[in-house]
């Protein structure tokens, strides 16, 4: 690393994200291209039995799901989405797609199809959705066998739990267990006595988080069209290679028959993973013969794809001097109509509720249940800030009742370099303690404790996982990096830029980054779960070495290997760890229950930093985005029909939320790069949840609205003066 | 569809009575909301941006604010800031600077939304909005114009041109209570004005319209923490709240008598 590149000023005044001056996917006109609308379920569940076109002009196509009967499902971990819902399964579902000349075309189209029902049923929540007498969202499970189903799948059949992932630590394993867990077991249930025998102390509680939405500012966009039988397609997505797989496998085409331009997105926080309505997009392009181009709309995007609502019950048990001994959790993890990758979410939901903690025993059961709402997947924290919203809070608690100091307990319990977590891997590079410590420091723990809450995290990196890159010599002596790494405003352009120019140190001029074409780039697993900078920095350097013995084309390729086993979690969680902390001081009006942020701070470890502008960025607005996690984000579901899908109705944090935050970036001298785009979206829920909560409430339900604040106080309130 | 662009207010009143149906447009920032949400649609426009009288702004004696004039003129001219504090506040809190530089006193007071913050501190006030069409002219105060959820008095033909605010002759107080985001509308707002004699209480955002109840507040005595509990409870008992995204109606009446009381011992000193 140069001393230039860590001297960042951040974006130049020219950068064209700020200039207005990048082509968005939404940017891209292919000529005559027709305009895709979707006309969709207003029933949570049921099948459709007529659909009335009559009112539609003669020249827009109209795709029915008949008409697509043909094509086979598809789901990147579970295969149960088709093309077009005859049975819808949310409100939302894509029943009926229009095809039209002009976007107004469409759009009149669209409207004046009626659809007629045969309503069913619906669940809902996540827990009561795996209770015996839920009505099933699907009848089968089937794995799907794309390389994003990179564990076996553990469906329930007969049960809305579509993947079921459990840890068994090794005295826990060998009982003769229920397949599901219905009901919250009580402490002397026979599988876990043993487990907590050695505890002083056990606390236990309910932690609930609801779903939420993306809101990147730009919607999905796509424009798909057939080449000389060959498809193409223009998209944002953060899945290149994925999605190519994916859409291959729909059409029956040979991957390398599948074009993906991946242009710059306009936000993404894991909204644009997988198949969205790119299968829709190109099956209509295929109908019409012609280029088709859909872009959302506002509301639509809000039921493309949520974040999981999740309902985690968790029990910990202590000795009294504080040794942490056991830990159980189910969690039950609401990942809406379609399974998407919310089987891997409850995975890592799953070993992230352990914490960055040594226990004796661990026994987790993480469900991942279908319901009638709009399917879940990834989200930025993929499945660790909900479960940390509970592991964090109940450590609080358990301070709380052995009398010991919460950031001491903390510490006393932290994992350590050559501690084995609860998959049974070794720890290195680990940097709790510090973390723990400036995260205390940074509200004045010393100085009085009221109002004032800690948390620590770890989350793991997508793993196992591969990522390729090319750096190919230009004849004009400069050097263009080809890689699938897709640029959702985290600045990975720039990041592969540094990162070339350090390795082939030439200047930073000198290196072109283009954005991802599967045609053009080699293979990478995805740019998801903050792993592309970490990924990429290492398969830079080989391929730099590749250049400069093999002359004009250099390749490199990094595989990290490992996994978990669905049964016992026992494995490699991840290669490295995404480790971070937070630190709350807040005042509650205990009339009111308004919560005033008076400072919020987090702490992320970097190992270390390539381009610190955007590194700060993604630490702050992983902060902003958890702030309203914590406070006021919530999509509202009545009898299945989200009633907030717009921006009024659906607050996200503002510019006023974020005055307060600061945070920094933990770096080590020579250390790997690691990935932060999400470590400080985890830590921050409890963190203000353990400050609230010292000033006599107990806060156990994300978002804390100030009537559930005024609700969960502890203590009778004090008529004020 | 067609769009007008009328400069004169005479103009403005000979369309909109040939054109009752047109929909007026000042700022845009509800209007183009609702458009987004498809909860209206229209073929006639009448754009009221090049009409420069609507943008007339005197403190000379009242507070006069043409219909066009923003809330953020209104949030930042020195003289509303010194003599019309509360007035002031109430606009300078709503939403953030970028709504607030185009959204008009004309357009809150029409789109009647529950959920403002000026109405209710301009009925404590005692606001008057002047109303025209090609009948006439007539003074309609703030606290008859707005009926109900999105709904005025104003007769399809008329448009509001002027907004006056007499001189305050004691001090205000606006409290917004906020349950979300900081550029959220409010869940709660009250607004209390003193005068020769008494206070005027408003209660804003909790139910279809600004509620004010002179019975109650002749009961206020100032200073005194007994009678103060009595008008906020008074106030929490008899308004209809609503539930909504910001908060339930029990929330709502619960924190009605809090801010209420909040809002009268700001006013007190
Ligand atoms: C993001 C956002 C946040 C907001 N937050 C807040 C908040 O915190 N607090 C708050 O109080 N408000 C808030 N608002 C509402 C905002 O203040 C109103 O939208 C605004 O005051 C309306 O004024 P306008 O000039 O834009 O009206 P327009 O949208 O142009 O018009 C509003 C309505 O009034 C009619 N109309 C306009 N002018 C006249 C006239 N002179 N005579 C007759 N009819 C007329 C129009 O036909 C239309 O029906 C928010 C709005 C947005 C977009």
């Amino acid at each position: 690393m140069t001393a230039d590149m860590r001297r960042s000023p951040g974006p130049s005044p020219a950068d064209p994200r700020v200039v207005g001056g990048l082509d968005y996917s939404i940017d891209h006109h292919v000529p005559g291209a027709w305009h895709l609308r979707l006309v969709r379920s207003d029933v949570a569940a049921g099948r459709v039995v007529d659909i009335d076109t009559t009112g539609v002009e003669s020249d827009v196509t109209i795709i029915t799901p008949a008409d697509v009967a043909a094509y086979g499902t598809f789901g990147c971990q579970i295969a149960d989405q088709r093309v077009l819902a005859a049975e819808p399964k949310f409100a939302g579902d894509p029943v009926v797609a229009v095809v039209a000349p002009t976007p107004e075309a469409a759009r009149e189209a669209a409207a004046s199809i009626q659809l007629d029902y045969d309503e069913a049923h619906g669940v809902f929540n996540e827990f009561e959705a795996a209770t015996a007498s839920a009505p099933l969202v699907h009848t089968s499970h089937a794995s799907a066998s794309g390389d994003a189903a990179y564990f076996a799948m553990r469906p329930l059949d007969g049960t809305n739990v579509c993947h079921r992932f459990r840890i068994r630590t090794p005295e826990l394993r060998g009982y003769d267990e229920p397949e599901l867990i219905r009901e919250l077991p009580p402490l002397d249930d026979a599988t876990m006595s043993d487990a907590f025998a050695g505890s002083d102390i056990v606390v236990e509680e309910t932690f609930r988080t609801p779903a939420a939405a993306h809101v990147p500012m730009e919607p999905h966009a796509t424009t798909a069209q057939w080449v000389d039988g060959r498809l193409e397609v223009i998209t944002g997505t953060q899945t290149p290679f994925n999605l190519r797989q994916d859409l291959a496998a729909l059409f029956g085409l040979d991957p390398a028959d599948v074009r993906v331009v991946a242009p710059a997105m306009g936000g993404s926080f894991g909204a644009k993973t997988f198949m969205r309505t790119e299968a829709i997009t190109a099956v209509a392009a295929a109908f019409t013969g012609k280029p088709v181009r859909c872009v959302l709309d506002r509301d639509e995007v809000f039921s493309e794809v949520t974040r999981h609502a999740s309902t985690v019950w968790m029990r910990m048990g202590a000795t009294r001097e504080g040794r942490f001994v056991a830990k159980q959790m189910v969690a039950y993890v609401n990942t809406g109509a379609y399974a998407d990758c919310g089987p891997g979410v409850a995975q890592k939901l799953g070993y992230a509720g352990v914490g960055p903690y040594r226990f004796d025993h661990v026994a987790v059961d993480s469900y991942c249940t279908y319901t009638n709402l709009p399917p879940a997947g990834a989200f930025r924290g993929y499945g660790a800030m909900q479960s940390a919203w509970a592991s964090e809070r109940l450590v609080d608690m358990l301070a709380g009742e052995l009398h010991i100091d919460p950031v001491e307990l903390r510490r006393m319990n932290l994992l350590r370099d050559g501690d084995a977590f609860c998959t049974g891997e070794i720890m290195h590079d680990t940097h709790f303690e510090e973390l723990l410590d400036d995260a205390a420091k940074a509200v004045a723990w010393n100085d009085g404790r009221d109002g004032k809450g800690v948390a620590i995290i770890l989350k793991g990196m997508q793993t196992p996982s591969r990522a390729e890159v090319a750096i190919h010599a230009l004849p004009d002596g400069r050097f263009e990096v080809r890689s699938a790494t897709a640029d959702m405003g985290q600045g990975a352009p720039e990041a592969l830029t540094r990162m070339a120019a350090d390795v082939l140190g030439v200047p930073p001029e000198h290196i072109v980054v283009p954005p991802p074409d599967t045609d053009l780039a080699p293979y990478d697993t995805r740019t998801t779960s903050s792993r592309s900078t970490h990924m990429m920095s290492r398969a830079l350097a080989a391929a730099a070495d590749d250049l400069r013995a093999n002359g004009t084309v250099g390749h490199g390729r990094i595989v990290n290997d490992g996994g978990l086993d669905p049964d016992t979690g026992t494995g490699v969680a991840s290669s490295h760890w995404h480790q971070g902390a937070a630190a709350a001081h807040v005042d509650v009006d205990d009339e009111t229950g308004i919560i005033d942020v008076r400072s919020l701070y987090a702490t992320s470890y970097a190992g270390r930093v390539v381009h610190r502008a955007a590194a700060e960025l993604q630490n702050e607005g992983s902060m902003i985005m958890s702030l309203g996690t914590a406070l006021f984000e919530e999509l509202t579901y009545v009898d299945g029909q989200l009633v907030n899908p717009n921006l009024s109705e659906y607050n996200i944090a503002s510019a006023l939320d974020g005055a307060t935050i600061h945070h920094r970036l933990l770096e080590t001298p020579g250390a790997e790069v690691h990935g932060l785009g999400e470590t400080a979206v985890p830590p921050v829920p409890p963190a203000l949840g353990n400050a609230v909560a010292s000033l006599g409430y107990h806060p156990c339900r994300l978002p804390m609205t100030p009537e559930r604040v005024l609700a969960s106080r502890v203590h009778p309130r004090q008529e004020a003066p | 569809m067609s769009w007008h662009m009328p400069t004169t207010v005479d103009e403005v009143l000979r369309l909109k009575a040939s054109k009752p149906d047109a929909t007026v447009v000042a700022g845009g920032t509800f209007l183009g909301l609702v458009i987004r949400q498809g909860l209206l649609d229209s073929d006639e426009w009448i754009s009221l941006q090049n009409v420069d009288e609507l943008r007339a702004f005197g403190t000379a004696g009242d507070l006069s604010a043409g219909a066009m004039v923003t809330h953020r003129r209104i949030e930042t001219e020195p003289a509303v800031r010194r003599d019309w504090p509360g007035v002031a506040e109430a606009f300078g809190v709503v939403a953030s600077p970028r709504v607030r530089n185009v959204a008009t006193i004309g357009g809150v007071l029409a789109d009647a939304d529950y959920a403002s913050d000026p109405p209710a501190m301009l009925v404590a006030s005692r606001a008057v909005a002047e109303v025209a069409s090609v009948r006439g002219m007539r003074r309609v105060p703030i606290e008859e114009l707005i009926v109900g959820h999105y709904e005025t008095e104003l007769d399809d033909d008329e448009i509001i041109t002027r907004v006056l605010v007499p001189r305050p002759t004691g001090s205000a107080a606006y409290r917004k209570l906020r349950t979300r985001s900081r550029e959220d509308r409010p869940a709660v707002s009250v607004a209390a004005v003193r005068e020769t004699g008494g206070v005027r209480v408003v209660v804003g955002a909790v139910s279809d319209r600004p509620r004010h109840y002179p019975d109650i507040c002749a009961e206020w005595r100032p200073g005194d923490e007994q009678s103060t509990r009595e008008v906020a409870a008074a106030y929490a008992d008899r308004i209809p709240c609503l539930d909504d995204g910001r908060g339930s109606a029990e929330y709502r009446r619960q924190v009605v008598s809090v801010e209420v009381r909040r809002a009268l011992m700001q006013v007190s000193r």
